[in-house]
């Protein structure tokens, strides 16, 4: 498969996960809701990962309820929460880096009567606790900041954020995704009452996520049908894809430490030789407070587009935030909100690394990269 | 179709482009067009000898189908007429490649149009041949909204303490040698340092843009700063692209426009 480093848009899932997985397609394909001893497995399956998903972020069993993905998770906590609570008030906050899902659900709300306030970053993709005491009113009802950036991997300072939302009464939502598997997660310690989880990002399958909901936070579901999940998530679950999220986040708590440690390193050697060795190229994000998975780069002069074609041909996968590989064609709003020109965001590199990544997939992208930028930039008007 | 699928002729002409670098001479002609909205910029350069294209060479910076459709370009316009030259459209541009993916057809297929700008370029020239300066936009002094308001909060009209501008976003406003010197000293306190001029980058004095290049002062040559804007201090600047006529905004924490 070559050079894969591209573990923020795509995990493989950890054949251990599928070992565990297999049966219930087949032999355990019980229905939950169904009173026989094929449903009382499958009830049992349900309630024991749910209990290792709990245990994963330190909350308790009942909070935890499963969804399709992190995408609906996300509609839930914030939708959900938003219409159920609205004789309290119209107003929420989220971040200008907010994943693109977050900035729709903020769309849509705002069709629906809610308002929206954004709060801005600084050059590292940080929010500052000030900027969203500012925006809070009389009127606020929810907080969604996310747990780290998808994209350049700037870690939010969640505890303080938690301990204002408690402070001031305010439900506090945040995505997970970028951040699972990568930094503990404690919902107690940082006052958090929703929490938007991926399986895929724990070397899970796709197709299954988790809504964290702190007992007392009342949501309306967006699923109406047999009230399964307390209500507020029907549909009959698929036990499978649940087992298989569950095992993903025990294995994941057990190596997480180990791993985190070698993608230290490999985030590092990136960073350094890349910005020591191709000149005018520049960090995106944090220089400390990052994942630690994540390295993020542009280069002066080139598009991030045809840098991917290149190390494509070289056998490499990476990400940009380049408008031209997106649907939109509107480059990286992330990169937008660092402060960024649009020609700064087109020339943008994103390398994660994870559980597979070994040390020659790195030295590989580190012998070609300057080559390829050297080429692009003798093509270029915008590099003299 | 992802935007991303291109045809193995694409793939060939991004990975070998034909008649890339520039030309210079008096019967060298330039054309150079910009998507504002995908950031895709072409320069052609063209070298015409009795109506006919003798050479012609470009520069890209963009996607995949932005190099490859100029680059295919070049080879469809040599040793043409000028005639059959403006004829080349887009369409013809994209067949000679197999196909463009559908998103790419209007955003990245610039290459006729920048050709053509080449040709109108050396035809106005021909008929004035005393060629008048280009007028630079000096831009009538504005006011800028907002520049008031936050006064003291993101907004500077001296700069006594460099310290308090430490890791921040900052814009300086050209107004004269002195904020030039106060955004080169803002290098060592912050990696951000953004030089917005209404002076083209071609008619700069040389010294100064010697100085800022060599910097890692991002200037915006052509521009002019509109608006302000921030909930208690500065956040967000409104600019206006001169020469593109666009406008965008920035995030930003601090602007300086020495009075």
């Amino acid at each position: 498969m070559g050079v894969y480093l591209d573990y923020q848009s795509s995990k493989p899932v950890d054949q251990r996960v599928i070992d565990v997985m297999l049966p219930y397609f087949s032999k355990q394909f019980g229905n939950p809701s169904s009173l026989h001893s094929i449903g009382d497995e499958a009830t049992e399956a349900l309630e024991r990962s749910r209990q290792q998903i709990a245990a994963f972020i330190n909350a308790e069993k009942d909070e935890i309820i499963f969804t399709s993905g992190a995408t609906e998770s996300s509609n839930l906590g914030i939708i959900g929460y938003a219409m159920r609570n609205k004789d309290k008030g119209d107003h929420l906050i989220i971040a200008e880096i907010e994943h693109i899902s977050i900035h729709n659900i903020a769309k849509y709300l705002v069709k629906n009567g809610f308002t929206i306030s954004k709060i801005p970053v600084d050059q590292y993709g940080r929010v500052s606790i000030s900027k969203i005491v500012e925006r809070i009113t009389d009127k606020t009802i929810l907080i969604s900041i996310g747990y780290a950036n998808n994209e350049i991997g700037t870690i939010q300072p969640m505890s303080h954020i938690g301990a204002l939302c408690r402070e001031k009464n305010i439900a506090f939502h945040s995505d997970a995704v970028a951040a699972e598997g990568l930094l503990p997660l404690d919902v107690k310690k940082d006052n958090i009452d929703l929490l938007t989880l991926s399986s895929n990002d724990l070397y899970g399958p796709k197709g299954v996520g988790v809504l964290y909901v702190r007992k007392d936070m009342r949501l309306n579901p967006l699923i109406i049908g047999g009230g399964q999940e307390r209500g507020l998530r029907s549909g009959t679950e698929d036990i499978p894809c649940i087992v298989g999220m569950a095992k993903a986040a025990e294995i994941m708590q057990k190596e997480m430490n180990g791993e985190v440690k070698r993608f230290t390193v490999y985030r590092d050697t990136l960073i350094n030789n890349i910005l020591e060795s191709i000149p005018r190229s520049h960090l995106n994000g944090h220089p400390t407070e990052r994942l630690p998975n994540n390295a993020h780069f542009r280069f002066d002069g080139i598009e991030g587009e045809s840098l991917l074609i290149s190390l494509k041909d070289k056998g490499i996968s990476v990400s940009t935030g380049s408008a031209c590989s997106s649907k939109t064609l509107e480059p990286s709003h992330t990169l937008i909100a660092l402060g960024l020109l649009h020609e700064e965001a087109h020339g943008s590199l994103e390398l994660t690394c994870g559980r597979f990544t070994k040390q020659h997939d790195i030295d590989a992208v580190l012998k070609v990269l300057p080559g390829v930028v050297e080429r692009l930039r003798e093509l270029s008007p915008l590099y003299r | 179709m992802k935007s991303t699928q291109y045809s193995e002729k694409v793939l060939d002409h991004f990975r070998n482009p034909r008649n890339v670098g520039t030309l210079e001479g008096i019967d060298v002609a330039v054309g150079r067009v910009g998507n504002p909205v995908c950031g895709d910029l072409m320069e052609f350069y063209v070298k015409i000898k009795d109506d006919r294209i003798e050479d012609i060479k470009f520069k890209t910076f963009g996607c995949g189908s932005a190099i490859a459709t100029a680059s295919m370009i070049t080879e469809l316009a040599k040793g043409k007429t000028i005639e059959q030259a403006l004829k080349i459209t887009r369409q013809d541009v994209a067949d000679e490649l197999d196909g463009l993916p559908p998103i790419k057809m209007h955003c990245s297929n610039l290459a006729a149009d920048a050709l053509k700008d080449a040709i109108k370029n050396y035809q106005k020239r021909q008929k004035t041949e005393s060629a008048t300066q280009a007028t630079v936009n000096t831009g009538a002094k504005k006011e800028i909204v907002g520049e008031q308001g936050f006064l003291n909060k993101g907004v500077f009209h001296a700069v006594d303490d460099f310290s308090i501008f430490k890791d921040k976003r900052i814009i300086v406003v050209d107004r004269g040698d002195k904020s030039v010197e106060i955004a080169l000293s803002l290098t060592k306190y912050t990696p951000r340092v953004v030089f917005v001029t209404h002076l083209k980058e071609s008619t700069a004095p040389k010294d100064l843009e010697k100085r800022l290049r060599a910097s890692n002062v991002k200037v915006l040559y052509e521009s002019e700063l509109l608006e302000i804007k921030g909930v208690n201090e500065v956040e967000q600047i409104h600019i206006h692209d001169l020469n593109e006529d666009e406008e965008y905004d920035l995030f930003i924490d601090a602007v300086i426009i020495l009075s």
